[in-house]
């Protein structure tokens, strides 16, 4: 087995240099890659995969699974060109020794990565091979997560065409025949991962299911399917699931236009955004629930969430959050009859709209 | 109206599945095939 003699230095997530004395085979340093990989240190990681094939290796099932493992590492780290090239090697090395359940999770990863790129016709293609060896394999796991990518795939496409600005239910032919597909493939994953037990995977696959129904316009099964996603990240422990499950129930239940409800939905949203710590989300769920206390006619409210999340978004320097903050403010205090303030947030939404190029902004703030 | 408005546009996507093919695990059976191909010591 080929060896390494080497000093490798790589930058760790703390920006300081760490110094390796290599003396390992292709596979040691791989495990270790794995490890760190594991460990959600993907930048090292992808340092020792490449150390692991510079050592070389004539095992080519440890060839497939660097191949494999620096793709994913890569669509974690959102290099998602280096990922398609990985996870296209690890298709074709498979391809070529005849392993065919290699092959499907190859696909499998292919489809994902070319899903995300937007290249929805290739990613489908590589979605069918994987159900198909899937099945062919008997491989009742493998065809529920090929189920899953697939409704993923038709999800995105549809929604990269849905029109900004229409309403869910409202879309064109195109859209609502993708978006069916997606819970065509869902429903008929759910059925394997019940069959499976997999509680999981089950949760997993209601939460998108969920959103699916919610862009058809499907509220109430939509309800129905995040209260399902809701209780497995409950048996989990899972609290970024819930969280998910909370703003997507609060969502629904706006068009049901149960908006005590939403509003009990979105608290829970926030509460859980704070304790992760996710700014972003924090700053998304004081929005909702400023436009939720809106639609309840509850201004002084809707007014503390909306300056809430201003301030969350100067400080993350978001300008179009900002902007958005502005505009929602001035119309709650001009429901106050606040004038002077409303006058005030409608000049910064229009210097705001400028800066961004938000023609329609600009248009509404100098109404 | 007003719910057309004031909806969220923003919904929470559940994470891809990526498929894994596990060194560790093929470390550990190519380990066990090695030890249990290993001639038996008489004592």
């Amino acid at each position: 087995m080929a060896v390494s003699s080497a000093v490798l230095s790589m930058q760790n997530e703390n920006r300081t240099f760490v110094h390796y004395r290599m003396e390992a085979s292709c596979l040691d340093l791989a495990l270790e890659a794995e490890r760190l990989c594991k460990g959600g240190d993907y930048g090292v990681g992808v340092s020792f995969f490449e150390a692991a094939m510079q050592v070389g290796t004539e095992d080519l099932q440890v060839l497939s699974a660097i191949y494999s493992q620096l793709g994913n590492a890569y669509f974690h780290l959102q290099d998602y060109s280096k990922s398609l090239e990985f996870h296209h090697h690890d298709l074709i090395l498979t391809r070529t020794t005849g392993d065919r359940l290699g092959e499907a999770k190859a696909s499998g990863n292919l489809g994902n990565t070319l899903k995300v790129l937007g290249r929805f016709d290739e990613a489908e293609v590589c979605c069918q091979r994987h159900l198909d060896i899937a099945r062919e394999l008997g491989d009742k796991v493998g065809q529920g997560r090929a189920l899953y990518n697939f409704g993923n795939v038709f999800h995105a496409k549809g929604k990269s065409v849905c029109m900004s600005g229409t309403a869910p239910g409202d879309f064109p032919e195109e859209v609502t025949t993708a978006l069916q597909k997606a819970a065509e493939y869902y429903e008929a994953d759910l059925c394997i991962v019940k069959e499976l037990g997999d509680r999981a995977a089950q949760g997993r696959t209601y939460g998108n299911l969920g959103n699916t129904y919610y862009l058809l316009g499907n509220f109430r099964d939509a309800l129905a399917s995040h209260e399902q996603r809701l209780l497995i990240a409950k048996e989990f422990g899972d609290r970024s699931a819930e969280r998910r499950a909370y703003c997507n129930l609060g969502n629904a239940c706006i068009f049901l236009e149960e908006f005590e409800r939403a509003a009990e939905h979105y608290r829970k949203a926030l509460q859980l955004a704070r304790q992760l710590k996710e700014l972003a989300v924090e700053a998304q769920a004081c929005y909702s629930l400023g436009n939720t206390y809106t639609l309840l006619q509850d201004y002084e409210r809707a007014i503390d969430y909306h300056l809430k999340h201003l301030i969350i978004a100067q400080d993350l320097n978001d300008r179009i959050g900002e902007g958005r903050a502005c505009w929602s403010l001035g119309n709650a205090h001009t429901a106050l009859g606040n004038h002077d303030q409303a006058m005030h947030f409608a000049e910064k939404h229009l210097e705001i709209s400028k800066e961004t190029g938000d023609r329609s902004g600009e248009l509404t703030a100098r109404m | 109206s007003a719910v057309a408005t004031l909806r969220s546009d923003h919904f929470e996507m559940e994470p891809e599945t990526m498929e894994t093919k596990s060194l560790t695990d093929y470390f550990n059976k190519m380990h066990r095939d090695v030890m249990m191909g290993m001639p038996k010591i008489e004592e």
